[in-house]
């Protein structure tokens, strides 16, 4: 045994292996007596022999000798077998190269200059499908205070990336529209990570605030824009999208008045029937907050089941109940929250101008229009 | 463990393995609790991170490349990493981080300890006493209003700060914009709706709007709270306004310019004196004094001549007197221990570096 030559780091052969069920690292080739001291060695006696480290943090560590300071990936290290296997504390990433550093068998003694062996973690390829099915509003014509957009996408996506991947241009000219969106951090998404909204910097929008009166409203009036949603967003799994998606809105006057529902115009199905109730809006409304903010009462004063659903342009919403209409009073319950696409609500103006007494007119907990079913169909557009 | 469960049994902590989805930002509570906001989860967990080992002294730390450093020890590149908030021990005064190794799918959820020495660790998760409180009551799912509606709605938190057994929380709604702040009472009951809070804020004594706060600090004694807003004004609000289901009114004080955010706020007293810090994304570091927040009338017309330091003729700030500072790129910031202030600062090339600073450097 003392003829052959000390086990080095180039006769050990690292793969990637599965330890009681968990991926790891495993390191083979030892020589058995070294393998028997090693295992006797403790922890920390150990981590003086080897280290995993990311190769990027191998290459950008400024003395690998100096095995103190080594950015060690978090993890232990286990003998098993013939071989040593490294355990990570969290997951190997796909496509990272990571280093052994070996200071020294205990054959070949301590060295202070490691030994140093790179494997790739392989990575997959993942065929791109995720695609954006829908940006809102879906209108042909924005108020310059547009406040959101939402960009529906087809799957859910990671995060992080919306910031480097949607852009706003001027239509008539090419040129990129700097600052039109808050920096996306924290970026906001539904529950499924499928929704993405954006917010028109609202400094920009409010009015007496300095960077509306600096830069005015990061849009302009009688330019259209068009948005683009690029494709250096990642799906959830990490492939990259099918394709890029844009949309171009003109761009109309500033909506600053408050939501009045009043002037929507309801078109009442006849009893009996189970024909949808349709209203028809005076603007369009905010996609998400139509979705959850209006509902039906019926005679007794309870919430009538059936079925939502927005209209084209968000201008419009249809309710179509699972009972037939009944002959008597029902109200359409309009939430406080709803938003016109400048975020003008029932009970407020976006940002209300305290010295002007009618902007400042604000009602309490949202409102209602009452309708009358009766045994034929009618238009109205009666509020209380 | 459980001896420990058992002494924090009056906090409502049981021993278990939270489900923490994502880690946002942090904020110590009562007997070294951390409070972990998990924007994925819609949640807010109170961890007891069992950190009896420190020294309880204090150690300057300036660790360069810190986020080089938490990929090598999270095994993955640097692009993998982000951190999203800093807190510190109050007793051990260890240095918290919550990070975010990954993105999608593979995401994992970190809490980083920073020893005194430098030393990075992480906070298992497992077996921990814990407790857990919905940002939100769960929609009821029967109630017919609900009918053909898909649940979309998020709040997403971005600031949180524990004083005198509330948890105080700022979030931001995907849908509707007006302020999310709600007040908790730890330990948890369950009971946060009825301290929501719709909070206004007047520019220029003319226009009232409600708009998300990005990040907020209590001082004077925590009778005071100072706000950084999504649109750049910077809002002192009275602690005693605070009533549930009323409207707060806030207090403009100053307003920090065009394309410009502010990212984190602290409070430190040198002396006899109490000072505030603003972190900004294109902004240089902010310095207010208290005392100037007080005197300050709320603004009514944009004012230059109030400014003592008119740094950039571009984006002249107006109201309150500040002073800026030279560090760069600070993006978090935490009260080490009242001498001293950590700053988790960006270079050019996107690098983070952590430093301390001494108030008497401030």
């Amino acid at each position: 045994m003392s003829q052959r030559r000390p086990v080095g780091a180039r006769d050990l052969t690292l793969a990637w292996d599965l330890l009681e069920g968990k991926p790891t690292l495993r390191i083979s080739g030892w020589d058995a007596n070294d393998l028997s001291t090693m295992e006797e060695l403790d922890a920390g006696e150990f981590s003086r022999r080897l280290a995993v480290v990311t190769t990027e943090a191998a290459e950008a560590a400024p003395d690998l000798a100096d095995n103190d300071q080594l950015p060690r990936v978090a993890g232990s290290f286990r003998i098993a077998g013939d071989s040593v296997f490294f355990v990570p504390r969290f997951p190997f990433v796909e496509g990272m190269s990571y280093s052994l550093l070996l200071y020294g068998t205990p054959s070949s003694g301590h060295a202070r200059v490691p030994e140093v062996r790179n494997i790739r973690r392989p990575s997959r390829e993942v065929p791109p499908t995720a695609r954006v099915e829908a940006i809102y509003p879906d209108v042909s014509s924005v108020p310059v205070n547009l406040l959101k957009i939402y960009v529906q996408f087809s799957e859910s996506m990671s995060e992080g990336r919306a910031e480097r991947s949607i852009r706003v241009y001027r239509e008539d000219t090419g040129e990129p529209l700097e600052g039109v969106f808050v920096p996306l951090d924290p970026e906001l998404w539904d529950p499924e990570r499928k929704r993405l909204t954006l917010l028109l910097d609202p400094a920009r929008i409010k009015h007496g605030l300095v960077p509306n009166m600096e830069a005015g409203y990061p849009l302009i009036e009688g330019v259209p824009f068009r948005l683009v949603i690029g494709s250096e967003f990642r799906n959830a799994a990490g492939s990259p999208m099918l394709s890029c998606a844009e949309r171009v809105y003109q761009v109309g006057p500033e909506v600053s008045e408050r939501l009045i529902p009043n002037r929507w115009q309801l078109t009442v199905p006849p009893v009996g029937s189970r024909d949808p109730l349709l209203v028809e809006f005076d603007r369009p409304l905010d996609y998400a907050l139509l979705q959850r903010s209006l509902w039906i009462e019926g005679p007794q004063g309870n919430p009538v089941a059936g079925g939502a659903r927005s209209g084209n342009g968000e201008s419009s919403w249809t309710f179509a109940p699972d009972l037939p209409w009944t002959e008597g009073p029902y109200r359409l319950v309009v939430a406080p929250e709803l938003e016109d696409l400048a975020g003008n609500s029932p009970v407020r103006v976006f940002d209300r101008d305290i010295t002007q007494s009618e902007s400042a007119s604000a009602l309490a907990d949202g409102v209602s229009l009452s309708f009358h079913c009766s045994g034929r169909r009618q238009d109205s557009g009666r509020g209380q | 463990m459980v001896d420990q469960a058992n002494a924090l049994e009056h906090l409502g902590l049981t021993i278990g393995s939270p489900a923490i989805k994502s880690v946002g930002p942090l904020a110590f509570g009562p007997e070294g609790v951390l409070f972990i906001g998990d924007n994925v989860g819609a949640s807010i967990f109170a961890v007891d991170v069992a950190d009896t080992a420190g020294s309880g002294q204090a150690a300057s730390l300036d660790l360069e490349n810190l986020d080089g450093s938490l990929a090598g020890y999270l095994g993955c590149g640097r692009d993998d990493v982000q951190i999203r908030d800093m807190a510190v021990h109050p007793d051990s005064h260890n240095v918290y981080l919550s990070v975010m190794r990954g993105a999608g799918d593979s995401a994992i959820p970190v809490i980083v300890r920073l020893d005194g020495r430098g030393t990075i660790s992480d906070v298992s998760l497992e077996n921990v006493a814990f407790s857990e409180t919905a940002i939100e009551d769960a929609a009821d799912e029967d109630d017919p209003r609900e009918v053909s509606r898909v649940k979309l709605r998020t709040v997403t938190i971005t600031d949180m700060s524990y004083v005198n057994g509330l948890l105080m929380v700022a979030g931001t709604s995907n849908e509707e914009f007006s302020s999310t702040f709600r007040r908790i009472p730890f330990p948890f009951t369950g009971d946060t709706s009825s301290n929501s809070l719709e909070i206004f804020h007047v520019s220029h004594g003319k226009y009232e709007t409600a708009a998300p706060i990005r990040a907020f600090v209590p001082y004077q004694g925590n009778n005071s709270i100072l706000a950084s807003y999504t649109c750049t004004p910077v809002v002192q609000f009275s602690v005693g306004s605070f009533k549930p289901g009323e409207l707060a009114h806030g207090k403009t004080v100053a307003e920090l310019g065009a394309h410009n955010r502010p990212l984190d706020l602290i409070s430190y007293e040198r002396g006899e004196d109490e000072f505030l810090l603003v972190a900004n994304d294109r902004h240089p570091l902010i310095k207010i004094a208290c005392v100037d927040i007080d005197q300050q009338g709320a603004l009514t017309v944009p004012d230059q001549s109030l400014d003592s330091s008119p740094a950039d003729p571009v984006t002249p700030p107006v109201g309150v007197p500040r002073q800026l500072l030279p560090q760069e790129g600070v993006r978090r910031m935490a009260n080490l221990d009242g001498e001293r202030v950590l700053m988790l600062q960006e270079d050019q090339e996107g690098n983070i570096h952590l430093h301390t600073y001494t108030v008497d450097q401030l």
